[in-house]
């Protein structure tokens, strides 16, 4: 599935290089894939490309999978309470949350200016 | 707009005190008495050519109309939401869910806007998704909890400061505590009573019982009604909505119709969506016992036996797919079929294993004057991927009979037309 977008498949390839460490590549590279397709649910507040869409959602694109991974776990325990996210991570298993934080942080950014 | 009718305003706008501690409410205390706030008078236009509006452009390609319409890019418009066009130019205000309310102008009367600027840019704005019109010319803006009355906004409008009445203090519309950013945009409208209406959202996906009281008496998750210009005679018209972001008068029979939005969590293709109709003040239109034909086993309120005075729906939409923005079709342009009837946008799902909506729906109405068919107008901003290349929020009709359809995904405004 993932093949149909060019663009999205060059970046799987940079997450499965900076992942080569720890992880077979092609296991990274397919929670990236998976992250994306499941992305899909989180598209209209968070973007596919990982910049809000909406005002009352963060920018997830970069941010570290581990950091994503535990806050998802807190709103689908509970511990951190929103009303859209509680709905959002209801029915996602431990996967799902490992995929969708894998895609977000294999998004990369690049800061053009900062306020001086 | 009447001469003593500005009098009025502005007397009452003086009478009114403020408390106020930031730069935007010691701007709106110059601005109540003529005097300039010292902003920069030049207000940065937003580019309405280049790569972003080429790329727009072709995505509209993509949408689909009934034989006979096109659509083309009005303007640029960052994060657009709702739309009140101006009772006698070519020009309209659209309000974001951010800070900034946007002037849109048509200068050459083409068709196709040349100017895109902050409104009162002096003032800080926040969550101004609500504009709406008075009869005779007065723009109202509601925030997330505040709401402002321009005079002659059309006129005042070319420079940073405008005359501004304060209608409700900052704080006031509803109790602070109860801010939320869930469902915390307004709509709004002004009837035939010279009343202003303004539906409320309730801030939770199903609200918690001890919430319900508190709710019910401040008019949040219904439509409350108050005087436009000092707020007076506030009271609530209708409850029982969970979080409507669309209402307008059906010119013919004074009726007001509005939108509501699906609760989440209960699978993907349940509750569906309503469009309501109501008559007189007073009705309750069921949640959060029922939306669409599904009872909301949140909190147990399935348990509940289901309360009998409920207004139903007049039209159900497809479950999740967001019925924002609204409007009767007042026009001449398009055909006959279309007169007397409403548009509405769909924003689209959110979360729905397979998205839904981005679309704009036409709902045609019997003699009686109550709903009949409802039928898909435009559609294909969602893409074969399940990807949004837009998302509409609301519908507007121009001088001409063409219809606006403002999409805050792409920040964008688009033109439908029916040529000859």
């Amino acid at each position: 599935m993932w093949l149909r977008f060019p663009a999205a498949a060059a970046l799987f390839g940079a997450a499965a290089v900076s992942c080569a460490a720890f992880m077979a590549p092609d296991a990274a590279a397919q929670d990236v894939a998976a992250g994306r397709r499941k992305a899909v649910a989180c598209q209209a507040c968070h973007g596919l490309d990982g910049i809000a869409k909406q005002p009352d959602a963060p920018n997830l694109a970069a941010q570290p999978a581990s950091y994503l991974e535990r806050e998802l776990r807190a709103y689908r325990a509970g511990t951190r309470r929103s009303e859209v996210m509680a709905v959002a991570v209801k029915a996602l298993s431990d996967v799902d949350l490992r995929d969708l934080a894998a895609y977000y942080s294999a998004i990369q950014i690049e800061v053009k200016a900062v306020p001086q | 707009m009447t001469r003593t009718g500005m009098a009025t305003a502005f007397a009452v706008a003086l009478a009114l005190g403020g408390i106020a501690p930031a730069q935007g409410q010691q701007n709106i205390e110059k601005l109540k008495q003529f005097k300039v706030s010292g902003t920069d008078l030049n207000i940065p236009p937003v580019p309405q050519t280049g790569k972003n509006a080429d790329a727009i452009r072709e995505n509209l390609k993509r949408v689909k109309l009934p034989p006979g319409f096109k659509i083309d890019l009005y303007a640029i418009v960052p994060d657009a939401r709702h739309m009140a066009v101006a009772p006698s130019t070519n020009m309209l205000f659209v309000g974001t869910r951010k800070t900034t309310v946007w002037a849109v102008t048509d200068r050459n009367s083409d068709y196709v806007a040349d100017e895109v600027k902050a409104f009162a840019p002096s003032l800080k704005f926040q969550v101004p998704n609500g504009v709406c019109w008075t009869k005779d010319g007065f723009l109202i803006v509601v925030e997330h909890n505040r709401i402002l009355n321009f005079p002659a906004a059309e006129f005042f409008y070319e420079g940073p400061d405008v005359a501004v009445i304060e209608v409700v203090p900052q704080g006031q519309l509803i109790p602070p505590e109860e801010e939320s950013f869930n469902h915390g945009a307004r709509a709004c409208r002004v009837g035939a009573d010279k009343m202003l209406y303004v539906a409320l959202g309730q801030p939770f996906n199903v609200p918690p019982r001890e919430k319900l009281e508190l709710f019910k008496k401040v008019g949040i998750g219904g439509i409350i009604r108050l005087n436009p210009f000092d707020g007076s005679k506030r009271e609530v018209y209708a409850t029982g909505v969970r979080n409507s972001v669309g209402l307008d008068f059906n010119p013919k029979d004074g009726s007001l119709w509005f939108t509501d939005n699906q609760t989440d969590g209960m699978g993907d293709d349940i509750p569906a969506g309503e469009v309501n109709r109501a008559t007189k003040p007073g009705q309750f239109f069921g949640y959060p016992w029922k939306q669409g034909r599904t009872r909301i086993t949140e909190n147990g309120y399935d348990k509940d036996p289901l309360p009998a005075n409920i207004t139903d729906p007049q039209v159900y939409t497809d479950a999740h797919a967001a019925d924002l923005g609204m409007t009767f079709y007042t026009g001449k342009q398009f055909p006959a079929k279309y007169q007397g009837g409403f548009f509405t946008a769909q924003h689209g799902s959110w979360n729905r294993t397979k998205p839904i909506g981005a679309r704009v729906m036409f709902t045609s109405l019997k003699a009686d004057g109550t709903a009949d068919k409802t039928e898909i107008f435009a559609d294909g901003w969602l893409d074969e991927n399940g990807i949004y290349r837009g998302r509409p929020v609301d519908v507007a009709v121009l001088h001409d009979g063409s219809l606006l359809i403002s999409d805050d995904f792409a920040g964008a405004i688009y033109r439908v037309s029916y040529p000859q």
